[in-house]
């Protein structure tokens, strides 16, 4: 009984790592043996190894513009959900706790609506009033803001419940801060991880999202990856494995980061969510 | 000219009166508790003077001037919080000088003025440690330095000592009473704690229900309760039956009649509690069955005392 005990979690947890790494090994292998997949065996397990396929595309000038679309389209992105969610957010714990369920509920419309829903709903009332708004890649902007939401919403509530909020704005107050200095001096360098996260979040929620680029025709890294498994497939899947590389990278750092916050800041489990 | 002045502030919320025409002057360097049960309006009159509270009527004078329509952030009041309230991402030093920082003073008197301060609270070297790295007491201490450190008009406290354990909250209170007295900063503290209040106020101001039941020295409030809310809140009491009405004395100030000798109540000892130099022996009466209880004198109790055993009280003759 004690052997059948123990090896069921074990058992359990071989499977789940075959089930999550085994698509991955086929992948690198696709992408990164210039063997012909129809041959592509346990005897050829270690030869021609290569990552030209990825080199060039890596060199590709439509690669590099998609990326610099995406990584701009992110950084607005994070800029404007900041802009508007860390005051929001903190306005609804600080003066209206009552009203945190209908932002809650509002920040996860993004699951309800479908992408499509909102892209021709909002593009059909643009390309009548405002066409120019729909032809710049920076209209991606609001809809990525929408789509990544509820990640930055979740991230900063649980950041500002584990502060002692109202105290230390009040002590901040007294000691002779300004409202815009208490946010400034106060909650915003309190709130570093939260915000660090947040932002992470939304960029992989911008790198990672197909649809709406794809309706409104824009050229972000998603729709090149997609097009490029067309002409260079071995490069987009090698790139396909680097941006997960590159993400678990960050995601890494981040959780050390969060680790050495929580230490002197008492920030705690604050949930990275679920990574698009 | 009083330092700080609260006339007929009221406050409301919804239907519930927290604050009720509260009118009380304090005098340069005085320290006035406003001790009262959770509810009674105290905080809500703190909060008020600090600025984090609107008040629907009245008005604040600080020295002459009327404060009331003042933010929080130009009153300079130093206020201090039941919670710790240090900046977590601050170290003790950046904490304490923190209040200097935001009205623009130069790096280095503000290091020179953070470094008097935590000497003042005899923290000097621990200006380097973040907050998690010390004790709770020793935060409020640091809390104390960071509201003194502007030199405030009037220092604000909350409940700071209720957070605390018992032997903390002892150095603690001593401290905020020797900074009060040395600096001679005025000084309001707002606590539910009546031993905490006796110990540390120059004037107690007694709150129940938003309106203020009586102020005066702690030995006034004490002996001379202006309302039976005071003399119950204030200390122990027993309430007695004398003739058609009942009279309230305190239990020291009751005595065990000895053998023989005529008692104005008769009663069953139903529990006896030594507490060192005091013991006190509570009593049903017989008449009317209500609970008393007496602080006698350990040394002085006759041995044959019992549970259950029948005993004669009277007031003690001064």
């Amino acid at each position: 009984m004690k052997f059948v005990a123990k090896i069921w979690p074990r058992l359990y947890i071989a499977i789940a790592i075959v089930f999550f790494v085994a698509p991955l090994l086929s992948m690198a292998r696709f992408a990164f043996q210039r063997i012909p997949v129809i041959s592509l065996g346990k005897d050829n397990l270690f030869k021609r190894w290569t990552i030209d396929g990825l080199l060039t595309t890596l060199r590709d000038p439509e690669f590099l513009h998609s990326l610099s679309v995406s990584l701009k389209v992110a950084f607005f992105t994070v800029l404007v959900l900041l802009f508007l969610m860390v005051p929001t957010t903190l306005w609804v714990h600080l003066s209206a706790p009552r009203w945190r369920g209908v932002v809650e509920t509002v920040t996860i419309l993004p699951y309800v609506v479908p992408p499509i829903a909102l892209v021709v709903g909002v593009s059909g009332t643009y390309r009548s009033i405002a066409p120019w708004f729909l032809a710049s890649n920076y209209s991606l902007v609001p809809f990525y803001a929408i789509l990544a939401m509820p990640f930055t919403f979740r991230s900063l509530d649980v950041g500002i419940k584990a502060l002692d909020l109202r105290t230390l704005v009040d002590a901040a107050k007294s000691l002779g801060a300004s409202s815009l200095r208490v946010m400034w001096n106060v909650l915003l360098p309190n709130l570093r991880t939260s915000l660090i996260n947040a932002a992470f979040l939304t960029i992989t929620v911008v790198l990672g999202e197909f649809t709406i680029a794809s309706l409104l025709l824009k050229r972000t890294l998603p729709m090149y990856m997609a097009q490029a498994q067309g002409s260079e497939p071995q490069g987009a899947l090698g790139l396909g494995l680097l941006i997960l590389v590159l993400t678990t990278i960050l995601f890494t750092l981040v959780s050390i980061i969060r680790k050495k916050d929580s230490k002197s800041i008492n920030v705690k489990n604050i949930n990275v969510g679920m990574v698009p | 000219m009083s330092a700080l002045e609260f006339v007929n502030v009221s406050k409301s919320f919804g239907d519930v009166n927290a604050l009720n025409n509260f009118t009380i002057a304090l005098e340069q360097g005085e320290l006035v508790s406003l001790l009262g049960p959770s509810g009674c309006g105290k905080t809500t009159a703190l909060r008020i003077a600090a600025g984090f509270e609107t008040s629907d009527t009245g008005s604040i004078l600080l020295g002459s001037t009327n404060i009331i329509s003042l933010p929080a952030h130009q009153r300079r009041m130093g206020m201090v919080f039941q919670s710790y309230s240090l900046f977590p991402h601050l170290n003790i030093r950046d904490n304490v000088a923190f209040g200097l920082k935001v009205r623009g003073v130069p790096g280095d008197v503000r290091k020179k003025r953070a470094g008097e301060m935590l000497d003042l609270v005899r923290l000097s070297d621990l200006g380097h440690r973040m907050p998690h790295q010390i004790s709770g007491g020793q935060q409020q201490r640091v809390a104390l330095a960071r509201a003194l450190a502007t030199e405030p008009h009037v220092l604000l406290l909350d409940e700071p000592l209720s957070a605390l354990d018992a032997k903390i909250r002892v150095e603690v209170r001593d401290e905020i009473r020797r900074l009060n007295r040395d600096l001679g900063v005025t000084t309001m503290f707002v606590t539910h704690d009546q031993d905490e209040a006796m110990s540390i106020s120059d004037r107690i101001c007694v709150m129940n229900n938003g309106v203020i039941e009586q102020i005066g020295s702690p030995r006034d409030v004490y002996n001379n309760p202006a309302t039976s809310f005071v003399a119950h809140f204030v200390g122990s009491i027993n309430s007695l039956p004398r003739g058609n009405t009942r009279v309230l004395i305190r239990p020291e100030n009751l005595v065990l009649a000895t053998h023989g000798e005529i008692a104005q109540w008769r009663g069953a000892v139903t529990d006896i509690t030594f507490v060192g130099a005091f013991t006190k022996i509570s009593v049903v009466l017989d008449n009317d069955k209500s609970s008393v209880s007496v602080l006698a004198i350990s040394s002085q109790i006759d041995h044959n005392i019992a549970i259950g055993k029948n005993i004669g009280i009277n007031e003690e003759i001064r």
